[in-house]
């Protein structure tokens, strides 16, 4: 039977019917339109699908949407303020840390996360935050690059 | 995409209505708590439960108790919490190392330590740290509570004493006594999302800095069905002196007290060498933080 949700998802209120065996991904991209969160493989390996729920990023194929009720979420479109990018966006772009884009909402959302308890990471706190985010492309370098210069355009 | 099968979901908002609903639903309920094993378990078609029992409105689950040394950890902490916990990290340094190196950032902030426990995976990350700090954990059940002892409470892969209708709500570490240390380390190929070839925790208690061993754990996982104490290689260091040849003939019992596959992690000649190793290495760490730090470093 479908359950009644009510959750914040980027600043706005949203009360819809869900059935259980939905994940927050599903209804993140069904029934919000919210498509860029990604799912890769479903399973929690990839973290193509990483959202933040209540200020800590999760899994979101992991997450039952009906787990999710009260919360408040944060997708990669919640991310840029208007028309500007948010800094570690703009990085990203600038510094080739992007290449086919399907990790980059995911990683974009680890990385924020990083860097709002902890502005100033070493490269190890950088890749170890990344870490649950796969990239075929990149091979990290870059994306680790731009976060730092993120961190350092943060701080100023 | 992996699709879910059908399911009801309940959210009951106490552990009483809790352990009713379970015994109604007779076996064919679940406990939802982080959901990041049983969520992929259900993707892939390996348990089927009619309905999921979520406790996340049931209170005081979710905390960690420090008393005179000892812990309770609520069964619905999340790894990441463990992790980044001072408390864990100055009472219990081996559980806090043995939490971050629990899958990814990502998963730790969802897994909980109570799911981590009664999945009883044969590589999963914080019973062998639990084991060697003589973790129990408490049972509540319609009608009866008990408390279990960690050690003993696994009985092969996938499987453990606690029976349908009992819910995992407490985790109680005793204070260490003085003059313990403790080391843990997990080998896999890559630093996250790995599960572990080989993982060891040991710890040690001796009677005074530069005294004789009393108390000696040395817990092996991925090694066998289950978490599996090295018999032989904590009773060749009891009464003993420590030195560094005590440790490797320890080491090379503990060999012999494991059963390893070989599976596409790694193979078994490969993990009873590694056992060999990272029981030497624990060993050796465990004694200089016991032999150095007052009060206990495990």
């Amino acid at each position: 039977m479908k359950k009644l949700i009510t959750f914040r998802v980027n600043d706005r209120e949203y009360e819809i019917a869900v059935a259980p065996n939905r994940t927050l991904t599903q209804v993140l991209r069904e029934d919000l339109n919210l498509l860029g969160t990604k799912e890769g493989c479903g399973v929690g390996d990839c973290g193509a699908c990483t959202v933040i729920v209540d200020g800590k990023p999760v899994n979101s194929c992991l997450v039952l949407a009906v787990q999710a009720d009260g919360s408040d979420i944060t997708t990669i479109e919640g991310v840029a303020r208007g028309d500007s990018l948010h800094t570690v966006q703009q990085t990203f772009v600038e510094m080739g840390a992007i290449q086919c884009g399907f990790c980059t909402p995911g990683m974009v959302l680890s990385a924020t996360s990083l860097l709002d308890k902890n502005p100033r990471p070493t490269e190890r706190e950088v890749r170890e935050a990344i870490s649950g985010n796969l990239c075929r492309c990149t091979g990290y370098q870059k994306i680790v690059e731009a976060v730092q210069e993120a961190s350092r355009r943060m701080k100023k | 995409m992996l699709l879910l099968p059908k399911f009801d979901y309940e959210e009951p908002k106490s552990l009483p209505e809790a352990l009713a609903m379970l015994s109604e639903l007779r076996g064919k309920g679940r406990v939802i708590a982080g959901g990041t094993d049983l969520i992929v378990n259900m993707k892939k078609g390996t348990v089927k439960p009619a309905c999921l029992v979520s406790l996340k409105k049931v209170d005081g689950l979710r905390e960690i108790v420090g008393e005179n040394g000892a812990l309770a950890i609520g069964s619905h902490v999340t790894v990441s919490q463990i992790a980044e916990s001072d408390q864990v990290a100055s009472a219990f340094p081996v559980l806090a190392r043995s939490a971050s190196g629990l899958g990814s950032p990502l998963i730790r902030n969802r897994a909980t330590i109570g799911g981590n426990i009664v999945t009883a995976r044969p590589a999963a990350d914080l019973p062998p740290a639990l084991i060697a700090l003589g973790a129990q954990v408490e049972l509540r059940g319609n009608g009866k509570d008990r408390k279990v002892p960690l050690d003993g409470f696994f009985t092969g892969p996938g499987s453990s004493v606690i029976e349908p209708g009992e819910v995992l709500t407490e985790i109680i570490v005793p204070a260490a006594p003085p003059f313990t240390g403790g080391d843990y380390i997990k080998l896999g190929h890559r630093a996250a999302l790995e599960i572990a070839i080989v993982a060891v925790a040991s710890r040690l208690t001796l009677d005074k800095p530069d005294g004789v061993i009393v108390d000696a754990r040395i817990v092996l996982s991925s090694v066998a069905p289950t978490a599996v104490h090295a018999v032989s290689a904590e009773k060749a260091l009891m009464g003993q002196r420590p030195s560094e040849e005590l440790f490797a003939g320890a080491a090379s019992l503990a060999v012999a007290d494991c059963s390893p596959i070989t599976d596409i992690r790694g193979g078994a000649e490969y993990r009873r060498d590694m056992v060999n190793t990272l029981v030497k290495r624990t060993l050796l760490k465990a004694y200089h933080d016991a032999a150095g730090v007052k009060g206990g470093g495990a």
